[in-house]
């Protein structure tokens, strides 16, 4: 049972916002629904106030442009992101991640800034956001402010919003030429939460070695985790299969995964390793045809 | 697949089901759809322990707080306990000095509305004293454990020691003896549709009950003995059931109980549906069990003995564990020829909730050892599977003979030998040896089992189905039974056998489910049961009140009743076709002319009592089927050899010996669903995962369980042997192919990966260990 709350539903992002700058702590927003109903059924959290910001229709938008990259607003939901076709073409890897996060029922009422602000780690969306090297644009009634996608979980189911803030657009710019990018994740069921899951990003430099990587983990800490010294390994080299494996056995030494009914830690540690290869794998093939 | 079978009008072709179109259309009523006026609702205090006694509860916030209408605790139902039979009644309807699992039902409140009524039940103060328990076989097995039942000691709940033949003698004589561990997983039943119940008291004599039961000729013993009533005042009504599986359908809940005593005490319907949670925390679960196979073969590969110890955790109470324990034992000396056979069955008392049948009740858990055995057996020896099943399995006995069992098992037909061969040819077995089996990270394999299971279970105590087949005068047909359609498609069945057997169309039978107030008593949905004992009570019913009829017939017609038949809804001399009648004239003239009688055909089934007797559980002697169905089964699987996944194809072949197939869609579909798709399950995705009786996936998110998206489809072949024993030849089907499908996947994973998985599921980190394990062993 769902402990009593007062419930609010502004229609503009102003609304929203003097809501959230009158209740601060006490308020919860609520986007979609999908994670915080499972919370406040369990009582995990008993908000005094909802602001369910499923009305704002100002926040729902996928918009492209070759020089300011792709911008998605807040309130976007996932089955948007997945069916997009300027997605598809321009950023396949956020419609191929969407296309596994959850079920079609949860994607048509979940929302991509629901997922993000709930700070979950095994969550598909921040790991593939981190390796495009997104930003976020959070609002507050005293103004906005752009943070990376990377900087904004701070730990388990913990982000980076100021009791007053919301997110309201992701902003992912477009990848510098010969870039390829992937995302796959170990699932048990088709749309399962990630046991552990990699995003890799791969640009490739004029010799055809490479330029730049980015390697963001799922569920492989208390936050989406970039592998910095497994991106060190690969940059300003040559990538063959060895070098993609010891990316992997680096990487593992990164993580520090949870334990679960789903997995051991240990086994965690070793699918950190089969993933970072396999998809650093498949982002320089698509590197390599970009 | 439209193939048909027998030469009948209705039977044996593809019958759409009776029920289809209300449950598409969602006109289907379920019990939580159940509203009566003045309604209250209940919800149960469960006790957070696993293990703890009972000093004191305090209802009184609960009963102060507005809304609420009633408490009840275990103290008001007056020390009755209630069990599967007379030794083992060891459950109260709440508990009242000691809780034995975590979430067993305490107390319970009745309230204008389900939140009030939860918010009652969060006032209700328990001091429990917590006390240490036993949450696996091997704790409850220590001395000086922690006892479940102060008056078990040892926490022994079923042991059974059988010896037939001279097992020692057939070891040392064997060329090979193999002796391996296998383990089965606690696991949920799977049905879509939590308990539900309204109860109420239309008179201080009388109690209405209206819930999902499989079995409701249970509540109707359970609540009239609990509440002190003769039968006659219980009435039991049974909705749609959103399928059951075995186990808590047939049983009761606490739920059960507190809805009819707060529907007492308050003089209102109560109503209680379960959550997901709490079904998937306190409902029965298929028993996890350790299974230890060791088995002597010849050179050859001819089995000539088998020693099975089973270990079972039974849970906090006894519920139906004699009996599975029983079944685990007894079908070991099926589908194979076995001449020397031994059985040690120990079930032990834990705080984890109570273990119960699930489909393929017993057997699944030794066939699966069994089976997957035979194929390290064949490989140590340098057989093939196929080769090793065909050699040992049973052959079909002539008309009129039986095959007897060491164990005095009785079979009439054994269609396992043709199973096998047509499985091996659909799948093209002997061609896939030596074809590479690895792409890429995928490793590719196939597995191989055969399987058996009882069909029309008859236990001790009542066993007879009955029917009532009452002919409107205007033709069409009521037709009365004490069988409940679980989803397995019994109402179909029976209509198609009453519209075969009367010779008019399955759309003039309009079958009436289960209320105690006018149908006959029956032992209930379970134990595979339902097509062979309430078919045979349907068709004697139809055979009844078509000989009224044919009297009425001949006399129009100034010929012998026994020169008149009925067909295609037209009743006919036989010498002369052409001097016949409607069907619909003929119970006109019965119902107006004759002068006026009333046609009601009875009939009760009497297969199950007549041959050869009953099982003794203690001996481990006769038989529990009144005949045995047989499967064979090929499984393919795909395994990601470096993440450990495990994935069923479609390449899958399923041969099942039903011994008639009345309804070959329902066979097919129920092979399909109820069969590969479960056994995919069990064999790959489920089970409950436990700490010290805390379930730690009480969710349909954690406890995984196939979607459409992992289920692949399987091909279905019929193998007709046509069993003397059942209505037109009918045997059960698909819990026997329940029983194959684990062992042909862990095979399967075998022939793909070269590692035996002995412990179900085989989920992603045991195979990837394993796999790990057996790559190091290669490299030293």
């Amino acid at each position: 049972m769902i402990a009593a709350f007062e419930y609010f539903a502004p229609k503009t992002v102003r609304e929203a916002l003097s809501l959230l700058a009158k209740y601060k702590e006490e308020a919860k927003i609520i986007a979609g629904g999908q994670s915080m109903l499972v919370v406040m059924k369990q009582r995990l959290l008993t908000p005094e106030y909802l602001i369910d910001l499923k009305g704002i229709t100002d926040l729902d938008y996928i918009k492209y442009d070759e020089g300011k990259g792709l911008r998605i607003g807040a309130l976007t939901i996932h089955r948007a992101i997945e069916k997009s076709p300027v997605i598809q073409k321009h950023f396949g890897v956020l419609s191929e991640m969407e296309g596994n996060l959850a079920t079609i029922q949860t994607r048509n009422w979940g929302t991509i800034g629901g997922n993000i602000c709930h700070g979950d780690p095994a969550g598909d969306p921040a790991p593939v956001l981190i390796a495009l090297k997104a930003k976020l644009k959070l609002a507050s009634s005293a103004g906005e402010r752009i943070v990376e996608a990377e900087e904004f979980s701070k730990d388990y189911l913990e982000v980076a919003l100021e009791p007053n803030e919301m997110l309201t657009e992701i902003q992912v710019p477009t990848p510098p030429a010969h870039t390829g990018t992937a995302y796959e994740k170990l699932m048990v069921m088709k749309g399962d939460m990630s046991i552990i899951g990699a995003a890799v990003s791969i640009t490739l430099d004029s010799k055809g070695g490479c330029g730049d990587a980015r390697i963001a983990l799922s569920n492989a800490a208390s936050v989406p985790l970039r592998a910095k010294k497994a991106e060190k390994l690969l940059i300003g080299k040559t990538i063959n299969n060895g070098l993609l494996t010891k990316a992997g056995e680096v990487a593992s030494t990164e993580a520090t995964p949870p334990a679960d009914v789903h997995g051991s830690i240990e086994y965690r540690r070793e699918m950190v390793k089969v993933f970072v290869k396999r998809v650093a794998q498949l982002a320089l093939e698509r590197a390599k045809a970009a | 697949m439209d193939e048909t079978f027998g030469n009948y009008s209705i039977l044996g072709k593809a019958i759409p089901r009776v029920d289809a179109r209300a449950k598409v259309t969602g006109q289907a009523k379920y019990a939580a759809d159940i509203e009566v006026a003045n309604m209250l609702w209940g919800q149960i205090n469960r006790s957070p322990y696993a293990h703890a006694r009972i000093l004191n509860i305090d209802t009184s916030k609960a009963e102060a707080l507005p809304g609420v209408k009633a408490v009840t605790t275990g103290k008001d139902f007056g020390g009755f306990k209630w069990g599967w039979s007379g030794p083992t009644r060891d459950e109260e309807p709440l508990a009242v000095e000691k809780v034995r699992y975590q979430y067993e039902g305490v107390a319970a409140v009745a309230a204008v509305d389900e939140d009030t009524a939860q918010e009652a039940c969060d006032l209700i103060e328990v001091d429990y004293e917590p006390l240490p328990g036993v949450f696996t076989p091997s704790e409850a097995m220590q001395e000086g454990a922690p006892l479940v039942h102060d008056d078990r000691p040892g926490n022994i709940c079923v042991e059974y020691h059988w010896n037939f033949g001279d097992v020692d003698k057939a070891f040392a004589e064997s060329y090979l003896v193999r002796e391996d561990t296998f383990q089965t997983p606690r696991m949920a039943k799977g049905y879509l549709e939590p308990p539900a119940v309204v109860a109420y008291w239309p008179d201080p004599e009388r109690i209405v009950y209206i819930g999902a039961k499989g079995s409701p000729y249970f509540p109707y013993r359970i609540l009239a003995k609990c509440f002190d009533l003769p039968l006659s005042n219980v009435r039991i009504i049974t909705p749609i059931i959103g399928s059951d599986f075995g186990g808590t359908k047939n049983d009761m809940t606490p739920a059960d109980f507190s809805a009819v005593m707060l529907a007492k005490k308050t003089g209102r319907p109560v109503k209680f549906v379960t959550s997901q949670f709490d079904a998937l925390t306190t409902d029965l679960r298929r028993h996890p069990m350790w299974i230890t196979v060791k088995t002597g073969v010849t050179k050859d590969g001819i089995l000539k003995a088998t020693s099975l110890k089973a270990v079972a955790d039974g849970g906090a109470y006894t519920r139906i564990s004699p009996l599975t324990m029983f079944l685990v034992g007894t079908c070991q000396t099926l589908p194979y020829k076995l001449p020397n056979f031994k059985y040690d069955a120990y079930n032990y008392f834990t705080n984890n909730p109570s273990s119960a049948a699930m489909r393929g009740h017993g057997l699944y858990h030794s066939r699966f050892a069994a089976d997957v055995q035979l194929d390290m057996i064949a490989e140590e020896l340098g057989l093939d599977p196929v080769e090793i099943r065909l050699k040992n399995s049973i052959e079909n006995p002539k008309p009129g003979e039986i095959y007897e069992t060491v164990n005095d098992v009785h079979v009439a037909t054994c269609g396992v030998q043709e199973c096998i061969e047509k499985v091996a040819e659909a799948v093209n077995w002997k061609a896939r040896k030596g074809q590479k089996k690895v792409e890429g990270d995928t490793a590719y394999g196939m597995g191989f089992a055969a399987a058996t299971y009882n069909s029309g279970t008859k236990l001790s105590a009542h066993n007879a189905c009955a029917a009532i087949v009452r002919v409107c005068e205007d033709g069409s047909v009521n037709y009365l039974t004490g069988a409940t359609d679980v989803g397995q498609g019994s109402d179909t069945i029976m209509s198609a056998i009453v519209a075969e057997v009367l010779g008019i169309r399955l759309e003039d039978i309009d079958l009436k489910r289960v209320d105690s107030a006018f149908t006959p008593v029956d032992p209930g949905s379970y134990g595979s049961r339902v097509t062979v004992h309430a078919g045979e009570a349907a068709t004697k019913a139809a055979e009844d009140a078509k000989s009224q009829l044919l009297e009425v017939a001949a006399q129009q017609f100034g010929v012998k009743p026994g020169d008149v038949d009925i067909k295609d809804k037209k009743v006919f001399v036989k010498s002369s076709p052409e001097r016949n009648m409607a069907w619909e004239r003929l119970v006109r003239i019965a119902c107006y002319e004759t002068p006026g009688k009333v046609i009601i055909g009875r009939g009760y089934s009497t297969q199950g009592i007549s041959m050869y007797g009953l099982a003794d559980f203690s001996k481990g002697v006769g038989d529990i089927g009144t005949n045995y169905s047989f499967t064979a089964q090929a499984s393919e699987v795909e395994v990601d050899v470096e993440t450990g996944v495990v994935k069923c194809t479609d390449n899958n072949v399923i041969a099942h010996d039903c011994g008639f197939p009345l309804n070959t869609q329902a066979v097919e579909t129920q092979v399909q669903g109820g069969s590969y798709h479960q056994g995919i399950s069990a064999a790959v995705y489920e089970e409950f995962k436990m700490d010290s009786g805390q379930t730690l996936n009480p969710n349909l998110v954690d406890y995984k369980r196939p979607r459409a998206y992992e289920a692949p489809m399987t091909q279905v072949i019929h193998v007709i042997t046509n069993d003397p024993y059942g209505p037109f030849g009918a045997k059960e089907a698909s819990e026997g192919s329940c029983c194959s499908a684990p062992p042909s996947i862990v095979s399967a994973i075998h022939d793909a990966t070269g590692v035996w998985i002995k412990d179900l599921p085989a989920q992603p980190e045991k195979v990837f260990w394993a796999l790990k394990k057996k790559r190091e062993k290669g490299q030293k």
